[in-house]
C-alpha cells in the first residue's frame, strides 16, 4: 500500500500552482536568500519547484520519497524515516542538525534552514497528515491539467506503463524512479532523460542505504576481532620477553600482567630486541588491512 | 620562558578572535557565519575539525599499543604525551562538532536515540566512548599528584586496568577511525571515482595508524622546542621508520585499488580532483615515507619534525578532500571556507594546545617536569591572567583594569557586534539581475515570454482592444505615463524580470533637468537634505501618468514606490481581470486557471501558423545578442 506521486513531464505546463499549494498548505515564506540556495528552486522554505527545460519542458522537482531512503539510513538519530504508506518524513525533536542527510541524499533534496540559530531540515512530506485523513497531498490536488497525480505506487506504475504503451512516441521507454536508487515513490515519465534531476547529473541505480551496509555489518566482527588479534599479539610478546629474561638469568622480577611500573624506569632487558621495532610494529598494523 | 609566552600570547588571541566569532555563530546562525549552502552543507569544520582531528588524535592509540602491546618499553617516554594529545585532541573534536551541529544542545541525542546502520551514529558512539577511555587512560596521571588515600586507591584501581583500557582504546579507534571513512561510502554521487571506493575505510584506518606515529613525532619536536627539552631524536627515528612502512603499506593498498578497478587512468585527468589526488599523496604519504627512510633525515631533529609536518598536513588536506574538497567539480558547487570559520577553527586548535600546555606543566607528562618552580615566577606580568594591565602614560599610568577581564570585554563586546550586524553583511553573493525583456507586438498577438525560457504567453491583443471598447480602452490596461504615449514598454519601469526595481530612474531625470542646475524642481525645499522623502511627487510634474479609468493604480505618496517584477506585474495584469471575469461569469469558469494562458504555445504544432513562434524566436535571440541576455 505504498502511496505514490506520478509526474507526466509532457502534460506539466508550469504553472507552477502545485508549488503555490505547497506554500500555502505549510505557510512556507519568501524565497530562501540566493546565496545558500542553488539554481533548482529548492529551498528551506520551497518544497517542490518546477524546473525549466529546453523545448518547452517544465519538470517538477520535489523529495522522491526513496523505498529505501539514504537520508534515513544517513541519520544517526533516526530523525528522519519512512512511513510504511511511503512518506519520508522528519523529526526536529530528534534531529542534531549534522546534515549528513543532505550529503547523503541522491538528488540533493533536504535544505537547511541557513538563516535560523535553530535550523533544522525542510523538505517534502508528501502531506503526510493529509494522507491520514485519506486526502491527497496539496500539490497534486491542485494540478490544474493532472500533471501529477497521487494513487497507490502499483496503479501509478502501471498507468505510466500503459501512457508510455499508448504513446510510444512521445516519451522514453521508462518509468523514471521505478528502479533507481532502489525504487522511488515518486514516478516521473517523460520525453526526455530525467538525469538532471540526481545531484552530480548521473543516474544511479544503487541502492544508497546498502553502500554502508556492509562497512556497518562489519562493525561487530572488526571489534572483537581486533580486541582478540590486540590480546593475542600480547600474549605472545609478553611470553617472549618472559622466555628471554629466563633465559638470560633470574632478575626478571615483573608479574605478568602489570607491565608498566608505574612510570618508574624498565629494566634495561628490553634492549634485547635489535631491529625489533619496524619488524614488530608492522604485523599490528597490516592485520586488519588483510 | 619569553619562547613559550610568545606562543602563549599568539594561542590566547586565536582563542579570543575564535571565541567571539563562535558567539556570533550561536547567536545569527551558521547561514551568517559560514560559506556553506545546500549543495554543500558539510564545509571547514566537518573536513578539518572533526574528520582532521579525529586522525590526527589517532597518536594516542598507536603509541599505547606500541608500549603496552607490543612490550616496546623504550617508547614509554613519550606514551603519556600521546595519550594527552590523543584526549585534548578528541574533546577539541567534540568542541568543533558542537559549532557545527545546527541543534548541537541535542547532540545527547545519539544516546537515546539509535540508528545503527548509520555510520555517523557508530563514529558518534565511538567517539563518546573512546574519549572516556582515553581520560581513564590519563586519570592516573592526574591522580598520582594527589596526596589522598582515596584517590591513591582510584589511581592503584586504574593502573590496574591499564592494559584492558589500552587495548579497548585500540578496539573503539579501529573502528571509528575506519567508520570516518564509510560516512562518505553513502556518496557515490558527490565523490568523484578516483576517491571513491568500497575500501575506504580500510584506507581511512591504515593512514590514521601512519599519520597517529607521525603526530606524536610533530607533538614531540614542538614541546621539546617550546620547553626546551631534550630532543628524543633517536626514538623519533624510529616512530619515523614504523610510520614509513605504514605509509608504503597505504600507498601499495590505495594504488592497487586504483590500479584493480581500473581507475588508474584518472590520475592523468589533469582535472581539479586528479591533481588534487596527486598532491595529496605525495605530501601525504611518498614524501615522508622517502623522507623518513633517508639516514640525513632521520639523523637530524629538524629533518624529521618537517618530514612528519609534511606528513600530517597531506593527510589533513586528504581528510578534508573526502568529507568535501573532492566534491566540488562534480556537484557545481564552489565552496571556499569564510574567515569565521577559520577563525573558530583555528581557536579550538589554539585552545587545545593551551590545555595541552596548561597539564604539561602542572603534571608528570614527562620523565623531567616541563617547567621548573622558578619558571612559574618569571611568567611576564603581562600574561599572566591576574596580573594587573598598565597603559604606558608618561602623564599618569592609568590603571586599565586586569587583562584577563579586558579580553573578556573584548570577546563579548566583538560578538555583539558580529550578532546584531544585518546577516546582509555577511553576504558574498547576490542574486544576478536579469534585465525584463519587453513583449513582442504583431498586429494581433502580442507573445510574453514571462519567465524568458523561450515559451510564450500569447495575447490576443486585437480582440482584446475589440472587447474593451476600441481606441478608448487603451488607458484601462495601460498606464501612459508619457506625453502622447498610448503604451510605452512594460520594462521601462519593471526593470527586472524576478526581481523589484525601482520605478524612479534619477540619472534620467537628473539629465533631463539639465544636471545640477535641475536638483532644485523636484528637491523643491533647499535647506532640507536632498533625499526622497523631501522630494515632490510624480504627479506634481506627469498629470498624465496613469490614464482615466485605469486599472493600473500609481501609488501617489512619494517616489518610493517599488516595480513588481515584470513577471509578476504581467501575471497581475491578466490574472485580476480573469478572475473578475470568471467569478461573474459562469460560462467563462476556467479563465482563471493556470492552463487558461499557459498552453503549450499553439504555434508549435498548429498548422494554421508553422512559423508563429520560431519567428518569434529568431527575433528574440537577435534581441538578446544585442543585450548580451542568453535566450
Amino acid at each position: 500500500m505504498t502511496k505514490a506521486i506520478l509526474t507526466d513531464v509532457t502534460r506539466c505546463i508550469g504553472c507552477e500552482s502545485c508549488v503555490k499549494a505547497c506554500v500555502e498548505e505549510y505557510h512556507l515564506g519568501e524565497y530562501e536568500k540566493f546565496r545558500w540556495v542553488r539554481g533548482d528552486g529548492l529551498s528551506a522554505s520551497r518544497f517542490c519547484s518546477v524546473l525549466r527545460r529546453p523545448g518547452r519542458l517544465y519538470v517538477r522537482k520535489q523529495c522522491r520519497h526513496c523505498i529505501e531512503p539514504a537520508c534515513a539510513s544517513a541519520c544517526p538519530v533516526g530523525a528522519l524515516h519512512r512511513l510504511p504508506n511511503g512518506p519520508v518524513v522528519y523529526d526536529k525533536e530528534k534531529c542534531l542538525g549534522c546534515r549528513y542527510c543532505m550529503m547523503a541524499c541522491p538528488y540533493g533534496i533536504p535544505r537547511y534552514e541557513w538563516e535560523s540559530p535553530v535550523p533544522g531540515i525542510r523538505k517534502c512530506i508528501m502531506c503526510y497528515k493529509r494522507l491520514e485523513q485519506g486526502r491527497q497531498p496539496a500539490c497534486t490536488e491542485a494540478c490544474p491539467v493532472k500533471a501529477t497525480i497521487f494513487g497507490d505506487r502499483n496503479d501509478l506504475l502501471n498507468e505510466a506503463k500503459a501512457r508510455i504503451k499508448a504513446n510510444p512516441g512521445k516519451y522514453k521507454h521508462k518509468v523514471f524512479g521505478e528502479k533507481e536508487v532502489g525504487g522511488t515513490s515518486v514516478l516521473y515519465i517523460s520525453p526526455v532523460d530525467l538525469n538532471f534531476l540526481f545531484l552530480g547529473g548521473e543516474s544511479r541505480t544503487e541502492v544508497f542505504p546498502k553502500l554502508t551496509e556492509a562497512a556497518m555489518h562489519a562493525v561487530p566482527p572488526v571489534f572483537l576481532a581486533m580486541g582478540a588479534l590486540m590480546g593475542g599479539l600480547w600474549w605472545v610478546c609478553e611470553r617472549r620477553e618472559k622466555n628471554m629474561a629466563k633465559k638470560r638469568g633470574p632478575d626478571d622480577h615483573r608479574p605478568p600482567g602489570n607491565g608498566q611500573g608505574g612510570g618508574a624506569v624498565d629494566t634495561e632487558g628490553d634492549q634485547a630486541q635489535p631491529g625489533g621495532t619496524a619488524n614488530q610494529e608492522t604485523p599490528g598494523e597490516e592485520g586488519p588491512g588483510k | 620562558m619569553t619562547r613559550i609566552n610568545k606562543f602563549k600570547a599568539v594561542m590566547w588571541f586565536l582563542v579570543g578572535f575564535g571565541a567571539a566569532v563562535g558567539i556570533a555563530r550561536f547567536l545569527s546562525g551558521l547561514g551568517a557565519t559560514t560559506n556553506l549552502t545546500d549543495l554543500t552543507p558539510w564545509g571547514f569544520w566537518i573536513g578539518f575539525d572533526v574528520m582532521g582531528g579525529v586522525a590526527l588524535a589517532a597518536g594516542g592509540f598507536v603509541v599505547a599499543a606500541v608500549v603496552y602491546v607490543f612490550h616496546l618499553k623504550e617508547f614509554k617516554p613519550i606514551s603519556r604525551a600521546a595519550v594527552l594529545t590523543a584526549f585534548l585532541g578528541y574533546v577539541a573534536v567534540v568542541g568543533g562538532l558542537l559549532f557545527d551541529l545546527g541543534l548541537p544542545w541535542n547532540i545527547w541525542h545519539m544516546i537515546v536515540y539509535w540508528n545503527p546502520g548509520s555510520p555517523l551514529f557508530e563514529v558518534g558512539w565511538c567517539v563518546m566512548l573512546y574519549t572516556t577511555v582515553l581520560a581513564l587512560e590519563f586519570a592516573p596521571v592526574v591522580l598520582e599528584m594527589a596526596n589522598h588515600p582515596i584517590l591513591g586507591r582510584i589511581h592503584g584501581f586504574l593502573k590496574r586496568f591499564t592494559l584492558p583500557l589500552v587495548i579497548l582504546g585500540i578496539m573503539l579507534s579501529t573502528l571509528h577511525q575506519s567508520s570516518l571513512g564509510s560516512l562518505a561510502l553513502i556518496m557515490p554521487h558527490r565523490l568523484p571515482p578516483l576517491y571513491y571506493t568500497p575500501i575506504l575505510p580500510v584506507l581511512f584506518f591504515i593512514s590514521a595508524v601512519g599519520l597517529g606515529l607521525m603526530v606524536v613525532m610533530v607533538e614531540a619536536s614542538v614541546t621539546s622546542y617550546l620547553y626546551q627539552r631534550e630532543q628524543e631524536t633517536d626514538l623519533l627515528a624510529k616512530l619515523g621508520k614504523g610510520a614509513s612502512a605504514v605509509l608504503w603499506l597505504y600507498f601499495v593498498v590505495r594504488i592497487g585499488e586504483l590500479a584493480v578497478s581500473g581507475e588508474l587512468g584518472l590520475l592523468w585527468e589533469g582535472s581539479f580532483t586528479s591533481n588534487l589526488y596527486i598532491v595529496e599523496l605525495l605530501l601525504s604519504t611518498v614524501v615522508p615515507a622517502l623522507l623518513f627512510l633517508h639516514p640525513r633525515v632521520s639523523g637530524s631533529a629538524g629533518g624529521l619534525f618537517s618530514a612528519a609536518v609534511i606528513g600530517v598536513l597531506g593527510f589533513v588536506l586528504n581528510r578534508t578532500a573526502v568529507a568535501g574538497l573532492a566534491m566540488q567539480a562534480g556537484i557545481g558547487d564552489h565552496y571556499f571556507p569564510s574567515w569565521m570559520e577559520f577563525a573558530v577553527s583555528f581557536a579550538i586548535v589554539a585552545a587545545a594546545a593551551l590545555a595541552f600546555m596548561f597539564l604539561a606543566e602542572r603534571l608528570k607528562v614527562w620523565e623531567k617536569p616541563a617547567l621548573s618552580p622558578s619558571d612559574f615566577s618569571k611568567a611576564a606580568p603581562l600574561l599572566e591572567p591576574n596580573g594587573e594591565l598598565w597603559v604606558p602614560d608618561p602623564a599618569a599610568g592609568i590603571y586599565m583594569g586586569r587583562p584577563a577581564r579586558l579580553s573578556l570585554a573584548f570577546v563579548i563586546g566583538a560578538a555583539l557586534a558580529f550578532a546584531i550586524s544585518p546577516s546582509r553583511a555577511f553576504e558574498s553573493a547576490e542574486p544576478v539581475p536579469s534585465p525584463a525583456r519587453p513583449a513582442l507586438v504583431s498586429s494581433a498577438v502580442m507573445v510574453i515570454d514571462g519567465d524568458r525560457d523561450g515559451d510564450f504567453v500569447q495575447f490576443e491583443h486585437n480582440r482584446h482592444i475589440a472587447f474593451m471598447g476600441d481606441d478608448a480602452s487603451c488607458g484601462k490596461c495601460h498606464h501612459m505615463r508619457l506625453p502622447k504615449s498610448k503604451a510605452g514598454p512594460c520594462a521601462d519601469c519593471h526593470r527586472d524580470m524576478d526581481g523589484q526595481t525601482d520605478i524612479f530612474n534619477h540619472d534620467e531625470h537628473a539629465s533631463g533637468l539639465g544636471g545640477n542646475k535641475g536638483c532644485m524642481t523636484c528637491h523643491i525645499d533647499p535647506y532640507k537634505p536632498k533625499t526622497r522623502a523631501v522630494a515632490g511627487r510624480c504627479f506634481e510634474c506627469h498629470g498624465d501618468m496613469v490614464a482615466k479609468g485605469s486599472r493600473v493604480k500609481l501609488k501617489n505618496e512619494s517616489f518610493a514606490v517599488p516595480a513588481p517584477s515584470y513577471r509578476n506585474a504581467m501575471h497581475k495584469m491578466c490574472i485580476t481581470c480573469h478572475q473578475e471575469k470568471a467569478a461573474k461569469n459562469p460560462a467563462l469558469k476556467g479563465l482563471d486557471q493556470c492552463a487558461n494562458c499557459h498552453r503549450v504555445t499553439p504555434g508549435a504544432s498548429d498548422p494554421k501558423h508553422p512559423d508563429f513562434v520560431p519567428a518569434f524566436k529568431e527575433r528574440y535571440k537577435a534581441q538578446d545578442q544585442e543585450t548580451g541576455h542568453p535566450i
